[in-house]
Parts: C-alpha cells; sequence; structure tokens
C-alpha cells in the first residue's frame, strides 16, 4: 500500500468511468497506429508505383574536363576520356549497401553505335528485367527478349528502316531477331536498337564493360542523400549524383499522403486528449472534500499531483496496449481491402507496441497536467465541506 | 502545548467582511481534553480548523512546539499534519473506494514507498481498539455511520498523534452511540493524547477536563 494504491483502487471502483476513458483513448491510440501502418504500406506502394517514372540516381566515371587554352584564346573544355565501368564490380556495390532493401533495381548501360545495312545505328545495351524495373511504361508490340541476340526497336527507327518484330538483320558483326516494337515512349528509346547488354558488349568489344548505371531508390523510409552517400561510400573515384527533380516529385505525393495520415492522426489524439483532460477536470472537482482530507492528512502538493497523474498514466498505458494490438489489426484488414501492398502486410512488432504504451501514458500525463495541477492546488480547507 | 493568541478571522459576505473569531487567545497543556461549545454559528468550528492549520487566521499566532504554524512553509505543514496533528470530521470522512484498513493506514501511503508492516499491525490494532475487529476489510459504504466514524477515530490514533481536533464526531449519530465515541475518545486522553472537541451537546462536554464557551466570537468563560 502506498500512494499508488489510491488511484488504483479509485479506478477499480468507478470501473465504467476508466474503462469508458481508456475506450476513449484507445479509440484515438488505435486510430493512429492504424494509420501509421496504412500510411507506411501506401506510401512505399505508392512509391513503387511512381518508380515507374524512372530512376533517381546516376552512377557514371568522373568525366575528367581540361580546360584548352592557347596564346590567350579558349579551346573550349576538352572531354579527353571516356572511362567505362565494371558492370559486376559496380552492380554488386550497389546491391551490397546497408540500405540495399531501399534499391528497386539496378539498370547498367552501355551505348554506342553499330552497322545496320548501310548506316550507323545507335544501340544501347541493357538488362531487359532491371529496365522494365525502371520503365513500367513501356509498352510492346510483340514481347521483350529471352534470348541474346533478340533486340526491341524504338518506335521511330522501326519505322523508318520499316522493321517490325520477326524480322531479322545483321547488326555489326551479330546476327539478330526483332523480338518486339515499343510504343512511342516520347523519349529516346524512340530512336534506337536496344539490345542484351551482353551482346552489346560483344558488339563493341567492350566485355563486362558499362558507360553508366541507373538506380531506381526507394525514399519513403530513408532521405536519398542517404542512399547515395552510401553508395559513394562503396565506389570511390565514381560520380554518384541523386536526379534530384525525379525524387522530389516523387516523394512529394508520398510525403503528401504521409503528412494527410499525420494531420488525421493529429486530430484524433488531440481530441482523446481534450475528453481525458475535461473528465479529469470534473473528476478533480467531483472530488475536492476528497483531495481536501488527503491534503488534511500530512499529502504534500507533489502528492496530490501524482495520484491524479498516475491515474492518467495507467490509463494511457493501457489504452496504448489496446491501441498497438487494434491499429495494427485495423491497419492489417484495411491495407488487406485496398489491397495496396500485394502480400507485404504490416507486422506486429511487440517494440513499436511498447513504444505506443509509453508515448500514450506520456499523453495522457500530459492531457492531465493541467487537472492535477488545480488538484494539487486545493486547500486542506476543502475537506471541510462534507463529502 | 499548543497557545492560540489573539487570533481572528472574518469571512467575506455581500455586505463586507463579517467577523467570526475576534481576538481569541486559549492555552491547550500536554494530555489536556478541551471542549469547545456554544451556539450554532458561534465560530466554534472556524477555531478549531485554525488550531489544526485547515484555515489561516487574519491574525494572531497559533504556537506548537515553540513555533508559529500560522507561517510554516508547506512542506513543514504538511509534515505537522502527518505527524503531529489528528483531525475528525462530523461528517466521518473517508475514501469510499478505500477499505476500512486502508482508510486507516492513509497517513502511511503518503509516498511511493510502501506502508511499513509495523504501521500495518498498529493500524489493525487500532481497528480492533475502536471495536472493529473483523471489519478491516469492508468498504466505508457497507459500515455504519457510528462504525466509520471509528474509523476515521483509528486513522487519527495509528499515527500516534500530539493532539487530536474533533469537530462534532458526534454529530451524526445517535445518542447511545455518541456516548461510547465520546468514551472511546476519554479512553485515549487517559492514554495521554490530548484532545480538542468541539460539540454543542454539554453533555458531553460534561465529560471534558475544560469547557471553552463561545459566544460571538469570542470566548464567554472557562469552567
Ligand atoms: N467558508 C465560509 N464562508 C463564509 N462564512 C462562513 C464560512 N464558514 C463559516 N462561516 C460563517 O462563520 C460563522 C461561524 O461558523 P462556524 O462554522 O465556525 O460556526 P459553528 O460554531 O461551528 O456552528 P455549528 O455549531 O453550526 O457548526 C457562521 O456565521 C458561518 O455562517
Ligand atoms: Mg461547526
Amino acid at each position: 500500500m502506498n500512494l499508488l494504491t489510491i488511484p488504483l483502487r479509485c479506478a477499480r471502483r468507478k470501473w465504467p468511468r476508466f474503462v469508458l476513458l481508456t475506450l476513449v483513448f484507445a479509440l484515438g491510440a488505435t486510430s493512429m497506429v492504424a494509420l501509421w501502418h496504412v500510411s507506411r504500406v501506401v506510401g512505399d506502394s505508392l512509391e513503387r508505383k511512381l518508380t515507374a517514372f524512372g530512376a533517381n540516381i546516376l552512377v557514371s566515371p568522373k568525366a575528367e574536363t581540361l580546360a584548352v587554352s592557347y596564346g590567350g584564346v579558349s579551346l573550349g573544355n576538352l572531354l579527353y576520356e571516356v572511362r567505362h565501368l565494371d558492370e559486376a564490380a559496380t552492380v554488386s556495390a550497389i546491391r551490397s549497401i546497408p540500405l540495399s532493401a531501399n534499391v528497386a533495381a539496378v539498370a547498367p548501360k552501355l551505348v554506342g553505335t553499330a552497322a545496320l545495312g548501310a548506316e550507323q545505328v545507335p544501340v544501347v545495351g541493357v538488362r531487359f528485367d532491371q529496365e522494365q524495373t525502371i520503365k513500367k511504361y513501356w509498352r510492346i508490340k510483340g514481347l521483350f527478349p529471352t534470348r541474346e541476340n533478340e533486340v526491341v526497336l524504338g518506335s521511330a527507327l522501326a519505322a523508318r528502316l520499316g522493321l517490325d518484330f520477326g524480322s531479322a538483320f545483321r547488326l555489326g558483326d551479330e546476327e539478330v531477331t526483332v523480338a518486339g516494337v515499343l510504343s512511342p515512349t516520347g523519349g529516346d528509346d524512340d530512336t534506337v536498337v536496344l539490345a542484351d547488354l551482353t551482346l552489346a558488349q560483344r558488339l563493341f568489344r567492350l566485355p563486362g564493360k558499362v558507360n553508366f548505371v541507373e538506380v531506381s531508390a526507394l525514399c519513403a523510409g530513408c532521405p536519398i542523400e542517404d542512399i547515395v552517400a552510401q553508395i559513394g561510400g562503396k565506389l570511390p573515384g565514381l560520380e554518384v549524383k541523386a536526379l534530384r527533380s525525379v525524387v522530389e516529385g516523387r516523394m512529394a505525393s508520398v510525403h503528401f499522403v504521409q503528412h494527410l495520415t499525420l494531420a488525421v492522426a493529429l486530430v484524433i489524439l488531440v481530441s482523446a486528449c481534450a475528453v481525458v483532460g475535461f473528465s479529469m477536470l470534473s473528476a478533480v472537482n467531483e472530488r475536492k472534500a476528497e483531495i481536501g482530507l488527503l491534503r488534511s492528512l500530512g499529502y504534500s502538493r507533489a502528492g496530490v499531483f501524482a495520484i491524479f497523474c498516475s491515474e492518467a498514466v495507467l490509463l494511457g498505458a493501457a489504452a496504448g496496449a489496446i491501441g498497438a494490438l487494434a491499429g495494427w489489426g485495423v491497419g492489417r484488414e484495411v491495407v488487406r481491402l485496398l489491397d495496396a501492398a500485394g502480400e507485404v502486410l504490416p507486422a506486429f512488432s511487440p517494440l513499436e507496441a511498447l513504444a505506443v504504451c509509453l508515448g500514450m501514458a506520456l499523453v495522457a500525463a500530459l492531457a492531465a497536467a493541467y487537472p492535477a495541477a488545480k488538484a494539487a492546488r486545493i486547500d486542506p480547507s476543502a475537506a471541510l465541506v462534507s463529502l | 502545548m499548543l497557545e492560540a493568541r489573539n487570533i481572528a478571522k472574518s469571512y467575506a459576505s455581500a455586505e463586507g467582511p463579517a467577523p467570526v473569531l475576534r481576538d481569541v487567545s486559549l492555552t491547550l497543556e500536554q494530555g489536556e481534553f478541551l471542549a469547545i461549545v456554544g451556539r450554532s454559528g458561534s465560530g466554534k468550528s472556524t477555531l478549531l480548523n485554525i488550531l489544526s492549520t485547515l484555515l489561516a487566521p487574519d491574525a494572531g499566532q497559533v504556537l506548537y512546539a515553540g513555533r508559529d504554524v500560522t507561517r510554516l512553509p508547506e512542506a513543514e505543514l504538511a509534515a505537522l499534519r502527518r505527524r503531529d496533528f489528528a483531525v475528525v470530521f462530523q461528517m466521518h470522512h473517508l475514501l469510499p473506494y478505500l477499505t476500512a484498513l486502508e482508510n486507516v493506514l492513509l497517513p502511511f501511503m503518503t509516498g511511493l514507498a510502501p506502508a511499513p508492516r509495523d504501521a500495518v499491525e498498529r493500524a489493525r490494532r487500532c481497528l480492533d481498539r475502536v471495536g472493529l475487529g473483523g471489519k478491516h476489510h469492508r468498504l466505508p459504504g457497507r459500515l455504519s455511520g457510528g462504525e466509520q466514524q471509528r474509523v476515521a477515530i483509528a486513522r487519527a490514533l495509528v499515527k500516534e498523534a500530539a493532539i487530536l481536533f474533533a469537530d462534532e464526531p458526534t454529530g451524526s449519530l445517535d445518542p447511545a452511540t455518541g456516548r461510547e465515541i465520546v468514551g472511546l475518545l476519554q479512553d485515549l486522553n487517559a492514554d495521554g493524547l490530548s484532545v480538542v472537541m468541539v460539540t454543542h451537546d454539554l453533555g458531553y462536554a460534561s465529560c471534558a477536563r475544560r469547557v471553552l464557551r463561545m459566544e460571538n466570537g469570542a470566548p464567554a468563560c472557562a469552567a
């Protein structure tokens, strides 16, 4: 038996009030936790969908330029060397950063020209599986290549050359067939031959080499700068830069969803706090004589404050426990209904639940702080009013 | 051991301050049983509450152990109320959600440290002494008025206070029960507890060793 016996017994005796308040608070906690789970999953999946609009990190050799002037006449900047990257080393380095779970696609590329009949055409060597992850907007007439010597043609190039899927021709030293023709994209892909990277490396006699690597990173959970820094750390001597406009456009949508959720959650929480605060205030007014009695028995102001705060802490922790569990369940159901995440349903984490409990206890204590302070100011003479 | 000097108190009313006590002085010796009597509205409760530090006087001093308790800092005042002074009200003030035993132990539950084992033992003995053996775990709502008043007296007893202040402890009880309560107070007084009791029943007052009669906010005569 100590100071805390008083709020505990009071809560037990007036359990309907306590249960009701706990439920109100638990409702707030539940909706917050549920919204949080949903927004995390929706933010993730929204970003995955937005990833369709391109890569956001570019890894390339450092371009060494030399400003050349002679006799005071500037000859401009000379790009004096084109260096190539080693495909296997670069890709595996990018895949092995600590934040590799956020790397959605790594798309290496080798660019050059090759003879097609009488003319030279631009050829881009790509890994088709990675490329398709980045360019979800690609629509193809025919199929994507399944064999090394199959290529995809850009729509404008195919029209100019009068080729269609199924056509076979000689590209440089290689015999290739057209597996498919891209629908117009409005971008660079319309005017090139897209070949398997291995074929392109053979064609340009650069086995295992690439010009640059495009990376698509998911940034819902962490800033892109972190990912860029980690890739840079793994690949010193290379240029790693974030394609900022892509990231910002993408993150603006994700952040909007997250901010909206946060705002709704805050409104719910503040309302729950108001309910608890007002109910505490009326309890303090009802129990003035009781508080006066405690004070006349020698309870300090701090003791009275603690009695009311601990009741709120108890309530908040109980509501937090309910909210963590119910919020997870509700969030899971909502995600399932929205079908937003595919298979990834939010997982229950005991640590998160504990954090929710502590957080709600703290919030409840804050909500009760004013009523408790008011209780602490009550004089012993309040006991003289009969209970 | 307790001395009041020139106590004055007035309450604010619609027609300005209404004086209730003017220039009241009295002394209480160690082990004394003082009864304060007087007509309703004569200021008995007000005086008692000032002596027990529940009310602050407008003027004057209340000296206990050589110190003016009306000017004590908050923390020392709380310690005084916790240790030295005990109060029993007319309406047996008990917390309705605590058992009889827990109500008696309230003075030992002011902090996070649990009530000491010997205090719990003493609380049981105090309840037995006031005739509540076997009802330690009842809630106040399931005790009679007289029994509740006994719990309140046991609560005053358990901390082995120096002075017990009682404001019409018999007020809500039938005469027979009232006599038992006053008899209990007499027993305790015989064991060395100083008692100040307000009553308007002269029959009970005659049990006291000294009677102070209040009239219009001042002591009329001391018998
Ligand atoms: N809190 C208060 N505010 C204003 N006036 C008060 C207050 N308490 C008491 N009074 C007035 O002070 C006077 C004395 O009151 P007090 O309670 O001391 O009388 P009492 O002698 O105890 O009376 P009773 O025998 O009826 O209990 C009364 O006229 C009462 O109306
Ligand atoms: Mg009175």
